[in-house]
């Protein structure tokens, strides 16, 4: 029979090598954090004519000035993504709100003087006109900001020249028809020039924020499930539970350092599914060893725990390859946002069938073996 | 055997009709109806999958109440009903942020910065003292035409009714203002959030209850202006901190591709189930195809909101919704080795099994409710869709895949094979020998 218990130091070498490699390559280089964290803006624009990433580039680079954290563009099919930073010199949320506005409207601006604009003559006017307010240093680039920066130079060159503006109290002039003509000029275009689909834009703070909350969502989540498994089981059995979940986290993250994998907003949700999940096969083998353990006589906690382990060995196996048939598919078959999210659920079941067959029986069996061994001591003595 | 024989065709019945209602809905009548996945209404499609933008506001104060929170989330839900963002939905976020999300508005630019703005309008004269404020406007329209007479242009401006307190203030002022004329002073100063907007000059009393705003508007920006001034002001204004927008063709990429995906998976996942453990294993898979039924219709008809990874979480809790019948089972197979018969094998199996099953699955519970009430956006409805999951699979294995056993043994079949088990008996027993 396989001994699991007994060769425990090759296992629990190689986990701790792991969680070894994890925390440096954490310490040492962290994580390749997407737009959703380090804060930033990612802009993704369709481009209906002839184009190179290089001129791309160039035509961005230009457009945000030199001012600027470096950005980056990359291509998919006729598709643009441009990612750039906030500047460091940005204290506000407001600075930032308006940075953001300015300088995605003059990238936009640019690759549609280079690449042709898709609406009409009108709309094109309208953002020459956001692109040249980007100078006014409150003037953000929505055509409101753009509307009330015109009267304040209205004002301040005296009143005089207001004639157009009244207040005469009045019957309010001329039957006014709510129809907006211009409003509607959105729908249907023909596929030409440089269209904006999709934009992300969010705050540094955000990230941070994002970040604290899934450590209390850990956090929280370790505390509870230490709390239900000692309470339905015993106490060295939480902490074993929860040194596997941490391991299994640990290792999941190290994974996404070390090979500096794009870290998102998803990958919180898939790291907490992870912590839940992962979990289930270690339930399972102490739950065997509670019931083993009431049925033992003369046998050595490691020897219960080797036995349990051996004996739910199919279930964990069989277990890990249904859920691993149904969220492979859906990484094989789904768009990339789905595939960001269901990678880390893959490795860390992976890590967590390691981590519940050959981490957590041997812990719990050293544990309480230990125990034994100090009671005898305390009886020799 | 009869018995049992009807009670499993009963049950097969009944999770083919789960199944059809979860995909096609029930219709009793127009209104009182179950709505399905494939109806228009069955599925509340997150922002992610429908398209749509998503705007995130962070009050810019320190230590905002709850009672200002709630304020600002309801007048910023009179300024989307004014600017006809009526599917806009709001929730708070954090202490100090309110989330917003546009389905279907692509082009959010105009509305983002708007609907933040404190709104905050004050008429004040030359010594920039107040004249009159927001509080005095009753009603506040944009609306479109000659803003004077023998003016041949037309153009878009805001027309403010005001309260009786605000028309006699306005009065006062304006006979006041007027008398400055000498001096060249006689002018009221318009501004919103101390941007000027406009600077009429006033050569007489004004007593009126209606007063126009004209600046540089167009449509929109006239339509979102009356929106704010009509809200009210703000205890304090909101930056956007998170600005998202997704295209409605990336969405329906993604849902199609998942929906394959789901597909494949279950079929594999039912096969895996047959190929392994046979007859129990088709026991798994009719109340499998059952549990896929009541995810539905619990999704479709509980309005959850169905995000991207929302579908990776159903999808996800398909594999693991067999997990439970896998303990069984093997709980099960032990028992048939030990030389039990099916009968009290089948019994003593789930018995055994069942901690082992709650356990296991309350873990994950926890997690799944931890990211269902604390978790935000797409985390959030990852979260709900898990935990749906996890409690209607737990359920399904313990309750259908028994009752459907039970049936199997009451139609007499005992064959160990059926069960999972090669060999004779003997064998099997003398392979655990060992055992203690």
């Amino acid at each position: 029979m396989f001994d699991i218990v007994k060769k425990k130091w090759i296992f629990l070498g190689i986990s701790i090598a792991l969680c070894a490699i994890s925390i440096i390559s954490l310490i040492v280089q962290g994580f390749n954090l997407d737009t959703d964290f380090a804060g930033g803006m990612a802009v993704t624009y369709e481009i209906n004519e002839a184009f190179t990433v290089a001129e791309v580039q160039e035509i961005v680079d230009n457009a945000l000035g030199n001012d600027q954290s470096p950005s980056s563009v990359q291509q998919s099919g006729n598709e643009v993504i441009v990612k750039f930073g906030f500047d460091n010199s940005l204290q506000t949320d407001e600075e930032r709100s308006d940075f953001s506005m300015t300088k995605i409207a003059a990238i936009t601006s640019a690759l549609q003087e280079k690449y042709g604009t898709p609406a009409p003559a009108e709309d094109a006017n309208a953002v020459d006109e956001n692109s040249e307010d980007t100078a006014a240093p409150d003037a953000s680039a929505t055509p409101e900001a753009s509307a009330s920066a015109q009267p304040d130079a209205t004002a301040s060159a005296t009143p005089e020249d207001s004639e157009a503006a009244t207040a005469e109290a009045s019957e309010a002039p001329a039957d006014a028809t709510a129809a907006s003509p211009e409003a509607s000029a959105a729908p249907e275009q023909p596929a030409t020039g440089v269209v904006l689909k999709n934009q992300d834009i969010v705050s540094p703070s955000t990230g941070q924020e994002l970040a604290r909350s899934a450590m209390w969502m850990s956090i929280l989540a370790c505390i509870a499930i230490l709390l239900y498994v000692t309470f339905r089981f015993e106490f060295t059995s939480g902490v074993v539970a929860v040194v596997a979940l941490t391991h299994d986290v640990l290792v999941l993250l190290g994974v996404y350092s070390v090979l500096q994998l794009s870290v998102d907003t998803n990958f919180i949700a898939a790291v907490l599914t992870v912590l839940g999940y992962s979990i289930n096969n270690t339930i399972v083998i102490m739950d065997r060893i509670r019931e083993n353990t009431r049925h033992a006589r003369k046998e050595t906690y490691g020897e219960i725990a080797n036995s349990s382990i051996l004996q739910t060995m199919t279930r964990s196996i069989n277990t890990t390859i249904t859920t691993l048939l149904t969220i492979g598919m859906v990484y094989i078959l789904g768009v990339p946002s789905i595939q960001v999210f269901s990678l880390p659920i893959i490795i860390g079941i992976v890590v967590g069938f390691y981590s519940s067959v050959f981490v957590s029986g041997p812990l719990w069996a050293m544990w309480r073996d230990s125990g034994v061994k100090n009671k005898k001591k305390a009886v020799a003595k | 055997m009869s018995r049992s024989l009807v009670k499993f065709a009963a049950i097969i019945l009944v999770i083919a009709a789960i199944l059809y209602v979860g995909l096609y809905g029930l219709d009793f009548t127009d209104k009182v109806r179950i709505p399905g996945v494939l109806d228009e209404d069955g599925i509340t499609q997150g922002l992610d999958l429908k398209g749509g933008t998503v705007i995130v506001y962070k009050a810019q104060t320190d230590n905002p109440t709850d009672d200002n929170m709630d304020t600002v989330v309801s007048m910023l839900r009179t300024r989307l009903d004014g600017q006809g963002y009526t599917e806009a939905t709001l929730t708070r976020q954090g202490t100090d942020k309110v989330r917003v999300e546009l389905p279907d508005v692509q082009d959010a630019q105009q509305a983002v910065e708007t609907l933040g703005a404190t709104a905050q309008l004050k008429f004040v004269d030359s010594n920039n003292e107040e004249v009159m404020n927001g509080s005095d406007v009753k009603n506040a329209t944009a609306e479109y035409g000659q803003t004077e007479q023998g003016l041949s242009s037309s153009s878009y401006y805001i027309s403010l009714e005001l309260t009786d307190e605000g028309r006699d203030k306005f009065a006062t002022a304006t006979q006041r203002i007027a008398g400055q004329s000498a001096d060249n002073t006689n002018y009221i100063a318009i501004l919103m959030d101390d941007q000027p907007l406009s600077v009429p000059r006033v050569s007489e009393k004004i007593d009126s209850n209606s007063c126009i705003i004209t600046g540089n508007f167009d449509a929109e920006s006239a339509k979102a202006l009356a929106a704010n001034i009509k809200s009210g002001q703000l205890p304090f204004s909101l930056e956007q901190v998170e600005v998202r927008t997704v295209s409605a063709t990336l969405g329906d990429e993604a849902m199609k591709n998942a929906v394959t995906a789901g597909i494949i998976g279950l079929i594999l996942v039912m096969l895996f189930m047959l190929l392994f453990y046979r007859l129990l294993g088709l026991m798994a898979d009719i109340a499998l195809v059952g549990y896929v039924g009541i995810v539905l219709i619990i999704i479709s008809n509980l309005h959850v909101n169905l995000t991207l990874p929302g579908i990776a979480g159903i999808i996800l809790s398909i594999g693991m919704a067999v997990d439970a019948n896998v303990v069984i089972f093997e709980r099960i197979k032990e028992e048939l080795k030990l030389g039990k018969t099916v009968r009290s094998a089948v019994d003593a199996g789930f018995n055994r099994a069942l901690s082992a099953v709650i356990d296991s699955n309350v873990t994950t519970i926890i997690s799944a409710v931890i990211l269902w009430l604390l978790g935000t956006g797409t985390i959030k409805g990852f979260g709900i869709t898990l935990l749906i999951g996890i409690v209607v699979s737990m359920l399904s294995a313990i309750f259908v895949t028994k009752f459907l056993l039970k049936q199997m043994i009451g139609m007499n079949v005992k064959q160990l094979w059926l069960y999972g088990i090669n060999g004779t008996r003997q064998e099997v027993g003398s392979l655990k020998g060992g055992k203690a």
